[in-house]
């Protein structure tokens, strides 16, 4: 536990916002994750690893962009509610308004035939960036028929019969945390009496 | 005649008196001016941010749903080119929504359009941020929680269902010519800067620069 002596002190609203800002701005060009765990834990030291990557855990479980709910997370670790606003201010603002900059430059741009040409190729490789993601978590399916066939369904429900998404997962989602549901762990019940888990600030 | 892509209503005019007759009775923009309207586009988005699973990209059908077919505010190419401008610049790529409502202002003006693109992007992360703020807060009851491990394990095989489709519909999106077909040398590029992305390490942004250069070139075209 000399990891914990060596925390800073937990970090006011100011410090977060300039903390979370640093974050955005050092990420231009990607690696965003990265570079929050080299700012959050290693430069400011205001959480240890391990409570990083369990805010990992939680970021990607609960909906929302990842990077937006770390955001969140570092945020309310330290200052509640209005610490996750201020986090999330420091995270988004400049990166959306150069973003919006751009939009702003595109809507008034594109209809120039050069401009369109170049995005017509642009984005025939964004198209396979989006296509890669579902590949990219596919592996660890693999050994599951159960999910691959849940998968599937999905699938052909979204893109076979056009349904909307709303209603697919809110039929599907309910069947499969049900099949999913942690079976012949009742050695878990006295968990939540016996360890109480004070791990966090 | 190719069939206008409920583009412009004044380029639908131009074209033909028939054609601009046809795309305003199969899709009429919706004005954000309108308050009601206005209250609607935000409740679309605030009643979809909480199904943003796997890190918000399981939206992005819906959101050319929304944009391109049923608010009609932007074309399916200008729907591909902002996801791939969403990509290439920095921050998550799920702030697509602030770009989608930039597009749904622009006839209003940029003002306009600079406001109801902040707007968006405040309705996509507000119900989801809020969430957010409540599991932190009660992750230690909610860690070992058997609703807990069911949600995980059986929304995964979900999202990578929605992950497919979504990408399928992309694909579709972007690389299809103005007739409505899709474009064989976009779809080569496409299947190739997959392969590239599952198997190398490469920055994205090289693949989309290199592509623009093919696109420049006139090798890919739509």
């Amino acid at each position: 536990m000399t990891d914990a002596e060596e925390l800073a002190p937990p970090p006011g609203l100011r410090e977060l916002f300039v903390g979370m800002l640093q974050v955005a701005l050092s990420a231009f060009g990607g690696g965003l994750s990265a570079w929050s765990q080299r700012i959050v834990v290693e430069q400011r030291r205001w959480m240890t690893n391990e409570q990083f990557l369990t805010g990992l855990t939680v970021a990607r479980l609960f909906p929302g962009p990842n990077q937006i709910n770390m955001a969140v997370y570092i945020g309310t670790s330290f200052r509640g509610l209005k610490g996750a606003l201020v986090a999330l201010a420091g995270i988004l603002l400049v990166p959306f308004s150069l973003l919006m900059l751009l939009g702003v430059g595109y809507f008034s741009l594109h209809e120039l035939p050069g401009v369109d040409r170049v995005l017509a190729g642009v984005v025939a490789a964004a198209a396979g960036m989006a296509l890669s993601m579902g590949f990219k978590i596919l592996d660890q399916y693999w050994k599951d028929p159960v999910a691959l066939l849940l998968a599937a369904l999905v699938f052909a429900a979204l893109a076979g019969l056009h349904l909307r998404l709303v209603p697919v997962v809110l039929v599907s989602a309910p069947l499969a945390m049900a099949w999913y549901w942690p079976r012949a762990t009742a050695a878990a019940s006295p968990a939540s009496a016996a360890t109480p888990d004070r791990g966090k600030p | 005649m190719t069939p206008m892509p409920l583009l412009l209503a004044e380029a639908a005019a131009a074209v033909s008196e028939a054609a601009f007759s046809e795309a305003v009775s199969k899709c009429r923009p919706v004005h954000l001016g309108d308050l009601g309207n206005l209250a609607q586009v935000i409740w679309e988005f605030l009643s979809l941010s909480l199904f943003s699973l796997g890190g918000g990209n399981t939206l992005l059908a819906e959101y050319h749903h929304l944009s391109v077919e049923k608010f009609c505010w932007i074309t399916n190419s200008q729907f591909a080119d902002l996801y791939a401008l969403a990509e290439a610049a920095p921050g998550p790529s799920s702030m697509i929504v602030g770009l989608l409502g930039l597009g749904a202002g622009w006839r209003e003006g940029p003002g306009w359009a600079l406001l109801s693109g902040y707007g968006a992007e405040l309705a996509i992360l507000l119900p989801s941020t809020l969430v957010m703020v409540m599991a932190c807060l009660s992750w230690r009851h909610l860690e070992h929680s058997p609703w807990r491990i069911a949600f995980e394990r059986g929304l995964g095989p979900i999202t990578l269902g929605i992950l497919f489709a979504v990408g399928l519909k992309i694909l579709r999106t972007a690389d299809s010519t103005g007739a409505g077909e899709l474009s064989v040398p976009g779809v080569i590029v496409s299947l190739v800067v997959c392969v590239l992305m599952l198997r190398t390490k490469i920055s994205p942004l090289w693949f989309m620069a290199f592509a623009g250069v093919l696109g420049g070139l006139g090798i890919i075209n739509r």
